[in-house]
Parts: structure tokens; C-alpha cells; sequence
């Protein structure tokens, strides 16, 4: 076999999944975008622009979508970034194992289960009961955005710590003593040397946890009381409720779209931080 | 940035003075009954040494014996169990190390690899309040640079210089901050041993062009023989001996000290007679070896008496005044200038001899198998404690 | 019975993972109730090897038969009967919404043998050849006159029989009178008002279109059913200024009444029935102007594997005394005659489960237009992402 055809032949199965999973079902779906409803629902075929005319329908969710995923990255990133470094850096080694486990732990049950114990966390015999009881009254959580973030921030946490974890586990603890050594306090040695080396960790962290966010759905249902609706929930509710496809095709498709430019605009944005940087690929 | 070398510029076989050894000099450094405990294990125990200012100090030792401990206390990366470290006469026991005027160059150079040559280099000047200005970073990074050798190099990445180059970039990291201590971790132990030999010279050409007080820490006796000023033999946590490497070859405290200065032939025995300072040895066989006792011993003690194979001469026969043994020639090695035996004795058993290749052109070579006397001075046999 | 297809109550749920925790039911039957995706439950099946080896009455059946059905609708004893008397084990498909079960069959391939659909789709399914009509000969059990028109004649689809009734309910709403000076309301209109006003922050409505939208209608006066621009663009109005108003948009409201961050809910019977027993302060309201009935049917699925094994479970389901049993376990008003005649006296009287005749006259049966109106779907998921 020569070396082009080996390789073909290689390729094949991951090529056939690519297709199969990939390509045919956003191609059915952009097909379905231009499409129209059913009368009992579903889909019929035809050629018309009106589904993504009627896109602005959708704003409120596509607003909420865009501004609570890159939010909720960004607190996620806020928490679990001093615990992955807690855990890498000063975690007594004995415990670390345990530690790690202890942040999977939650993982091993279903992002549902563990919504719903916030819902009571933050219903009113919750957190707010007991900021009652120290004077501050009627303070309303549940079905806010706010809860939405918390769940969300609960929900993807490992996902964030992770790689900033092993990021950090895998950073040369000499180089924080090279940095002590050479006059910079702890704080600056965390600014100049543990940060930037970090910043892999933190992009994949972000993509994963964006990504993730801009599809979310369970979450905002749960923690949100239907108030707080993403383009997810606008899209369970075009393929199950109103069971119009072609219009789901269309803000799926849209979201598609949004979600490749964001992140293209994120690797791009990344790539020129570390274009200078072939010490740790970024991505 | 370079201080005027209060030390002698040349280094004479004969001749040389440590640097600062005059008396009223007060030392830059100091342990001072330093002790620390990892846990259950003594990693440094009751450590005393007195560092000069401008001296190139080495701790020698095998890995374990605690050389990296005491080189890390100095630099503040471990707080010592018990006793003091001094910096200037003040005690800096628990003073952080990015507050301690001493810089390190790393056993695997620790570069940051996120930053250019330069930014690596400046990065010591640019932690201090108030910030210098970007002119005198640039100045003083540029002068480094030309000092490891490295002019140009500034806007390079760690990955793309080879391993001599790092580690001359390490080197420019430390010493563009003036430094009291410069501490030095096995610095040459990734280098390959032309770059080591290249290195060594060049670490010490820097070291009396800057004046600044070098600490090395290595396991290589020739590294530490060949640069020092002064070496630290240390052992199990202890300091078994410091001195001028020429003192630590010809007056050794103990048999260790002499076995890891250079190389030596010892002949185990008992004290059977004390005369001054020479004490007879009585090895096997009724064969009784004289030898200078450095430290006291008293009659019975167990010793070992130490020749140094260049002070054994092989004769093919032995004059008078001369204590001379009869052996056989096990083996040769030549090695150009000199040439090396191995012979056996019936009851000292094998030892080492080393000629000059001045002295086989009038009497040599020696053939394996052949039978010849070896000879020595009678003050050139060291009696040494057995430890 | 439920209608969202998402979410259960919490309660429910920690009873689900009870019964999950204690073996009793699979892990996809867990999955499936508690809205983790439609998955298939083996309930009496679960262990192949336990199966009864040899019917009992009547061996020609089959060894199994696939129900679909909504949660917590059954009693499983009765499955357990079934079993025992036929051979054929009864595996539950636990489904949220008619929607969701619509699109399984429209897919095709669904196996199941039998499945519980309400009222308003029947038509659908009937215009979609998806429903097998079915043959009252082969369901002795069966006796139409027993059954009530009211809510068994949407199972009669022009003339052909195609579902046989299994529960009926209303939809009202759940209001904490505590909350409201122990002043109970009756009316749609004043649903909104209080919604608007001393209730704010505290109502939640259905993530359900036909009944959200269909009593926003009520509130001015329309037909449940309306699909008429003028009166729809009213009700979304409604909806609209009402929204900053609403607790939650959820049909799993049980949680939050019971916890009392929630004041008042659009609510099921069943619900109403459930709170009001735990809970008296909470008391449900059949509105004046009316508002829903609903009906749930048993039906047989064209191209049902198990033909033969579906009639005997209908049949079987629909004898009184096995029906009267699953009345007292689910709790929701049978249209049966005969059942009725077994179920105690205070069940027959309770106003929340047989409401008194004239506001059961006021309320109206969804409409399968009204289900499948593209502009109420709109309309509502407009209302939702606003």
C-alpha cells in the first residue's frame, strides 16, 4: 500500500464518524432550515428564507445565550481557578488524589439530581431563609438568572478545573522558586510566572466550558423556572412542544454559526497571545 | 556592576593565597550550628562555616551528604531546624528568599519559558521597588549577556538555545542582580564534558572578573579541585572538612577527606609506636608502615596510612635509605604524561603507583610481570583516621 | 396527569430514586420518569428468568406487551396480576408529553403495544394512520354504556371506536388562601389580576401551551380553543405583561406551593388533590369561565407487535375491580360507572376530583387544532423567551 493510500485507510473510520455524526446531521439540519412546518408538525420540504426572517421571535433566548455562557465561563473560571491551583500547587501530596476525587465526585451523578438540590437551595427555605434570619429579607434566588448562574458554575466546575489542574501540576515547581529566588514576592511570582504558564489550561478550561454553556439547557429549565430561556430551551421547545423543525433548524443552525465565529474568534485571540510561545501549545 | 576584586588575580601551584584570608575580614555568610531535619531524616547536621566575601567556595560530597541542603538554607528555600544562618552578620533563619541578596543558578537552570533571553535575564531587576529604568534593565541585560558570551541573543526563546547557552542564560539570570552569594547547584551536571571543561573555566574567569561570592555545590572532585577556593567536603549531613584544595590533598583530616581529593592507596593497620609526630603502623605480616599523624592518635588505634600513587617510584633496585618493598607489575595504563601501575604486593596486598613520563624515560617502562621495588619517602605516608 | 415533558416533582422524584436505590424498578425506568431522556422500562420483565414459563389462562398471547403510559399511572400489582395470569410481562414506556409520544410513533418502529394518549390527539392519530381502530369484541370487559360520553366519546372518531376511556381531570389552579386573607378566588380574571398585583413574584403557569394560552383566553372571556388572531394577540398581551409577575413558567409546580415560594399555580387535578390533602390552606379553583377537561385513553398503536397481548392488558385494565384498584392508587376520577360503583363515598363527593355539575359544564376539551396550531406554539414559546 503506498503512504497516501495507508493513510486513507487509516483516516477511514474516524472520516466515516466524522460524516455520519457530523456532517449528515448539520446538513439535514441546515436542509430542514429552509424547510416549513407540517400541519401536525415535523417537516416539510420546501425552499423559503421565512424561518431565519422570523429569528428575531427567538432575540431574548439568543440574548440570554450570549451573554450568560461567556458569564458563566468567566465565574467558572474565577472558582475553579484558585481550587485547580489549591489542588496542583499546595495540596499536601498524600491528599491530592482524594481531593481530585472529591471535585469528580459530583460528576457521578446526573447534572439533574444535583440542579434540583439547588432548587431548594435557593427556594425560599433555602439561602434566603437564612439571610432572613439575619435581617435580610425577601431576598428571591431561585428562577433569576442568578440562579441560572450558580447552576451553571456548579455544573461545569470540573470541567474548568481539569485542565487548569493538570496545567499546573505539570508546571516545573522550580521555576517558582527561580522566581523567589530572583526577588518577586509570591503574589508576583503567581502573576509573572504561574499565570501565564497556566494560560493553556485556562483556554481549554474556557473552550470546553463555553462551548458546553452555549447549548445548555437542563440548567435554565431547572434553575431558571422557564424565566431564564436559552436558545437550548427555545430549540427542546421547537423539536418537542411546538414541533416546528424547520424553525428549529434554523435557530440550531444559527447558533451553529454563532457558536464557530465565537470560537474561531477565541482561538484566534489565543493563538496570538501565545504566538510567541512554543514552550506549551495554547490549543 | 563589577566590584574590584579584593583577590589575588593569579592562581600560582605554589604561591596562592585565598582570597579575603586575612583575619580581620568578617565573613559575607555564616552557618553557625546549622541543623535541619526532614522529618526523620538529618539532612544537614550542626553545620559551621564561615564564607568569605569574594571566595569560590564548593560543597563536595556524594548525592545525600547534604550539600544541596545547606546551599538551599542560603538561598531561603529551606528554614533551618536549629542554629543560625548569617548574611552579613544579620540572622536570615526565616527571611524569604525573594528578600535575600543571593541568586541561584539551577541544577536544570530553571529558565522561564514563556519569556525571551532577555526578559529572562531582566527579570531579577524588574521585581525591585522602586523599578529600575527600562534603559538600565536593557544596559545591564546587555552587559551580562556579553559577559556569558551571548550578545545577541536577547530576543531568543529558552527552547531554541542549546543546553551551554541555557546555561549561560542562567548564569546572566543571577549575576546581572550583584548577588552577595551566588549559589551554584550542580550547574555543569547536564553539560557534556567538553562544555563542562569550557564552563568550569569560564564560571571562574567570570567569577574573579565580578567579584561576587560563588557557592557550588558538586559532586565532581576534579570540578571542585580545579575552581575552588576553598571546598566543603561534606558526608552523611556533616562537614567532614573545609580547606584550600591543596590542603585537602596533602593534609586530609581522615581517610574519606583523602580518598575524595584526588586518589590515594590505603593500608589498614594498628598503632603500635609514636614518634613526635610520626607513628608506626603495623599492617600484616609483621610489615610495619611509618607515616605523618596529622591529627593525634594514640598506640592501638585502627588507621589507615595513605600514599598518594605519584609519591610511590618503582625502581628496578632499591638504594639505601629508602624503605622499599618488592612487587609485581599487575598492569599498565599509559596516559601520556603519566603512567600508571598496578602492582601487588605479598602482604600490603595491590596498590597503585603513578610515574612521570620523566621519570620512565631514564628507568622505565615497566613491564606486566616483571619484579621491582616500589619506594617512598617515609614523610610522604599519610597515618589517617579510618572514617 | 402531567403534561410537561421535562420535569416530575421533587417528591416524586425522591421517591423514583428511592425505588431506583432499592432495586425495584431499572436504571432506564429511572431515567425515563424523571426526564433524563425517553427511555425504555422494564418493569415486569426485568427479569427474564422470573417470567412465568407458561400462561396460565390463555397461553397464546405472547410472553410480553409494551405499554406506554405517563408516570405513576398504574398500579403495579395489578402488571404483576396481568402477568401472572396471561405470561405475558408488562414492560412501561414512561412518557412527559403527548408531543413526545406523537413524535416516537411518527418515527416509527416505537414497539409498543399499547399507549395512553389524551383526548385532543386522538384525531391526530387517526389523521396520521398511526392508531389501530379497535375491535370491542376482542375486549369483553368493555361495556360502553357503563361510560360516561362526556369523557369517554373522544375515544369515537367518526363513527369508529379507536380508544377506550381511562381517566378524566380538570385543569384549575392552586391557590394559597392563606396568602390571600383566606379569601378563596373563582375566576380566571382574578387569577391575573392577583398575579399582577398582591401575588407578584409568587404564580406559576404551565410550560404548556394549551393551557396557559387557553386561560389567559378565559381571563377575557374567549374559548379555550380560540386559535383566532384577534383574541390569541389579547392573550399574549396578557401574557406578556403578566410575565415580570410570574414566579416560574413550570409545570412541576408541586415543590415550590408546598415550600411556599409559590402562592398559586395552574394546576392538574391530581396535583390540586394531592396539595389540598397535605396542605388544606391550599385549595383549587375551577374557574367560572371556565377552562379545561381532559380525558386519557387506552389505544393500540398501528402495527402493535403484540396485537393479541394488547387487547388482553386493555381488557384486563378495564375490568372494574382492577380498574377500581388503579383508581386508588394514582387517585384520578374514572369515567367507568361500574368502577365507580367500587370506589367509597368520599372519593365521589370530593369537589376537587368530581366537581360540582355546573362548572364542569363551563369547561371545554382541548381541541387537536388547538394542540397543533402552529400560532398558539408561537405564541407561547414567544411568551417564554420574551
Amino acid at each position: 500500500m503506498t503512504e497516501r493510500g495507508r493513510n486513507i485507510f487509516l483516516l477511514a473510520p474516524a472520516g466515516a464518524w466524522f460524516l455520519v455524526m457530523l456532517v449528515i446531521p448539520l446538513a439535514v439540519v441546515l436542509i430542514f432550515s429552509f424547510g416549513e412546518r407540517g400541519p401536525a408538525g415535523g417537516y416539510v420540504p420546501a425552499f423559503t428564507l421565512e424561518q431565519y426572517a422570523n429569528l428575531p421571535a427567538r432575540w431574548a433566548a439568543f440574548k440570554n445565550t450570549l451573554i450568560l455562557a461567556p458569564a458563566g465561563t468567566l465565574a467558572s473560571l474565577l472558582i475553579a481557578y484558585p481550587l485547580a491551583y489549591y489542588l496542583a500547587v499546595r495540596a499536601d501530596a498524600r491528599w491530592k488524589t482524594v481531593l481530585l476525587v472529591l471535585v469528580i465526585v459530583p460528576f457521578w451523578t446526573s447534572i439533574l439530581i444535583r440542579s434540583y438540590a439547588w432548587i431548594f437551595l435557593l427556594g425560599g427555605r433555602g439561602i434566603p431563609a437564612l439571610l432572613a434570619m439575619i435581617g435580610i429579607e425577601d431576598v428571591r434566588l431561585i428562577n433569576t438568572p442568578f440562579a441560572v448562574l450558580i447552576g451553571i458554575v456548579y455544573g461545569y466546575l470540573p470541567l474548568m478545573v481539569f485542565p487548569i489542574f493538570v496545567n499546573l501540576d505539570r508546571l516545573d515547581k522550580r521555576l517558582l522558586e527561580a522566581s523567589s529566588d530572583l526577588g518577586a514576592s509570591p503574589w508576583r511570582t503567581f502573576l509573572q510566572v504561574t499565570l501565564p504558564m497556566s494560560l493553556p489550561g485556562i483556554a481549554t478550561g474556557c473552550l470546553l466550558v463555553f462551548i458546553l454553556l452555549m447549548g445548555e439547557f437542563l440548567i435554565p429549565a431547572i434553575l431558571g423556572g422557564g424565566k431564564v430561556f436559552f436558545v437550548g430551551n427555545a430549540l427542546v421547545d421547537l423539536f418537542l412542544q411546538s414541533r416546528n423543525w424547520a424553525f428549529g433548524s434554523a435557530v440550531a443552525a444559527t447558533l451553529v454559526v454563532l457558536m464557530l465565529g465565537s470560537v474561531t474568534a477565541y482561538m484566534r485571540l489565543i493563538r496570538r497571545l501565545g504566538a510567541q510561545r512554543e514552550d506549551v501549545a495554547l490549543m | 556592576m563589577y566590584r574590584t576584586g579584593k583577590r589575588s588575580q593569579i592562581m600560582s601551584e605554589a604561591g596562592y593565597t585565598p582570597p579575603s584570608a586575612t583575619a580581620t575580614a568578617s565573613p559575607i555568610a555564616e552557618l553557625r550550628g546549622v541543623t535541619k531535619r526532614f522529618g526523620e531524616v538529618l539532612a544537614a547536621d550542626d553545620l559551621n562555616l564561615s564564607i568569605r566575601a569574594g571566595e569560590f567556595l564548593s560543597f563536595l560530597g556524594p548525592s545525600g551528604c547534604g550539600k544541596t541542603t545547606a546551599l538551599r538554607m542560603l538561598a531561603g528555600f529551606e528554614t533551618p531546624t536549629s542554629g543560625e544562618v548569617r548574611l552579613d552578620g544579620a540572622v536570615v533563619n526565616t527571611l524569604e528568599p525573594y528578600r535575600r541578596p543571593v541568586n541561584m543558578v539551577f541544577q536544570h537552570y530553571a529558565l522561564f519559558p514563556h519569556l525571551t533571553v532577555a526578559q529572562n535575564i531582566g527579570y531579577g531587576l524588574r521585581q525591585r521597588r522602586p523599578k529600575p529604568p527600562r534603559a538600565e534593565i536593557d544596559r545591564k541585560v546587555r552587559s551580562a549577556l556579553e559577559i556569558v558570551r551571548l550578545d545577541g541573543f536577547e530576543g531568543r526563546r529558552i527552547w531554541e538555545m542549546s543546553g551551554g547557552q541555557q546555561q549561560r542564560v542562567a548564569l546572566a539570570r543571577a549575576i546581572v542582580n550583584e548577588p552577595k552569594l551566588l549559589l551554584l547547584d550542580e550547574p555543569m551536571a547536564a553539560l557534556d564534558r567538553k562544555l563542562r571543561k569550557e564552563m568550569q573555566i569560564e564560571l571562574q574567569n567570570i567569577q574573579r572578573r565580578l567579584g561576587i561570592t560563588f557557592i557550588l555545590v558538586t559532586h565532581d572532585q576534579e570540578e571542585a579541585l580545579s575552581m575552588s577556593d576553598r571546598i566543603c567536603i561534606m558526608r552523611d549531613g556533616r562537614i567532614v572538612q573545609t580547606g584550600a584544595p591543596r590542603e585537602l590533598y596533602d593534609q586530609p583530616r581522615n581517610r574519606y577527606v583523602a580518598g575524595f581529593v584526588g586518589t590515594s592507596n590505603f593500608f589498614d593497620g594498628a598503632v603500635t609506636g609514636l614518634d613526635g609526630g610520626t607513628a608506626r603502623v603495623a599492617i600484616r605480616d609483621g610489615i610495619v608502615l611509618a607515616g605523618r599523624a596529622l591529627a593525634p592518635v594514640a598506640a592501638g588505634q585502627a588507621v589507615s596510612v595513605s600514599i598518594r600513587p605519584e609519591q610511590i617510584r618503582l625502581v628496578r633496585a632499591a638504594t639505601g635509605g629508602e624503605t622499599g618493598w618488592p612487587v609485581s607489575i599487575l598492569n599498565r595504563i599509559f596516559l601520556g604524561e603519566h603512567t600508571e601501575y598496578l602492582v601487588k604486593h605479598e602482604s600490603l596486598g595491590e596498590f597503585m603507583v603513578l610515574t612521570p613520563r620523566q621519570a620512565e624515560l631514564s628507568d622505565g617502562p615497566f613491564n606486566a610481570g616483571e619484579q621491582l621495588t616500589a619506594v617512598w619517602d617515609a614523610g610522604s605516608a599519610l597515618v589517617l583516621d579510618k572514617d | 396527569m402531567t403534561k410537561d415533558n421535562d420535569y416530575i416533582s421533587k417528591r416524586k422524584f425522591m421517591e423514583e430514586l428511592d425505588r431506583y436505590r432499592r432495586g425495584s424498578v431499572t436504571r432506564r425506568h429511572f431515567l425515563g420518569v424523571t426526564g433524563l431522556g425517553t427511555a425504555t422500562a422494564v418493569l415486569g420483565a426485568a427479569v427474564p428468568a422470573l417470567r412465568p414459563r407458561q400462561a396460565w389462562g390463555q397461553g397464546s398471547i405472547g410472553d410480553r406487551v409494551v405499554l406506554a403510559t405517563w408516570p405513576n399511572y398504574h398500579d403495579p400489582a395489578n402488571f404483576d396480576a396481568f402477568t401472572e395470569a396471561t405470561g405475558a410481562a408488562v414492560d412501561v414506556n414512561v412518557f412527559g408529553s403527548n408531543e413526545e409520544m406523537l413524535a416516537k410513533l411518527q418515527a416509527g418502529g416505537s414497539g409498543w403495544d399499547v399507549f395512553v394518549p389524551t383526548n385532543y390527539t386522538i384525531t391526530t392519530y387517526v389523521g396520521e394512520n398511526l392508531i389501530e381502530p379497535l375491535d370491542a369484541a376482542r375486549m369483553p370487559n368493555f361495556d360502553p354504556a357503563a361510560f360516561d360520553q362526556r369523557f369517554a366519546g373522544p375515544g369515537i372518531v367518526d363513527g369508529t371506536l379507536y380508544a377506550v376511556s381511562k381517566n378524566w381531570g380538570t385543569t384549575g389552579y392552586a391557590v394559597n388562601i392563606s396568602k390571600n386573607n383566606d379569601v378563596t378566588p373563582t375566576t380566571w380574571k382574578e387569577f391575573w389580576d392577583m398575579t399582577m398585583d398582591s401575588f407578584s413574584g409568587r404564580t406559576m403557569v404551565h410550560d404548556y401551551q394549551l393551557t396557559t394560552i387557553g386561560n389567559a383566553l378565559k381571563y377575557f372571556g374567549y374559548s379555550f380553543n380560540s386559535v383566532d388572531p384577534k383574541e390569541l394577540a389579547d392573550a399574549e398581551k396578557l401574557l406578556l405583561d403578566a410575565k415580570p409577575h410570574l414566579f416560574a413558567i413550570n409545570s412541576d409546580y408541586q415543590p415550590s406551593m408546598r415550600s411556599g415560594d409559590a402562592w398559586m399555580t395552574m394546576c392538574w387535578t391530581g396535583d390540586g388533590k394531592q396539595m389540598n390533602r397535605d396542605m388544606p390552606e391550599i385549595v383549587y379553583v375551577l374557574g367560572k369561565e371556565g377552562g379545561e377537561l381532559w380525558s386519557d385513553f387506552y389505544a393500540i398503536p398501528k402495527g402493535a407487535p403484540h396485537l393479541d397481548a394488547a387487547y388482553a392488558l386493555i381488557d384486563f385494565l378495564l375490568t372494574p375491580d382492577v380498574n377500581a384498584k388503579e383508581a386508588a392508587f394514582h387517585g384520578y376520577p374514572v369515567a367507568d360507572s361500574r368502577v365507580n360503583a367500587l370506589l367509597p363515598p368520599e372519593v365521589l363527593n370530593d369537589p376537587i376530583l368530581y366537581p360540582a355539575a355546573e362548572l364542569l359544564d363551563a369547561l371545554e376539551f382541548g381541541a387537536a387544532a388547538t394542540l397543533t396550531d402552529p400560532n398558539r406554539a408561537e405564541l407561547l414559546a414567544r411568551f417564554k423567551s420574551a
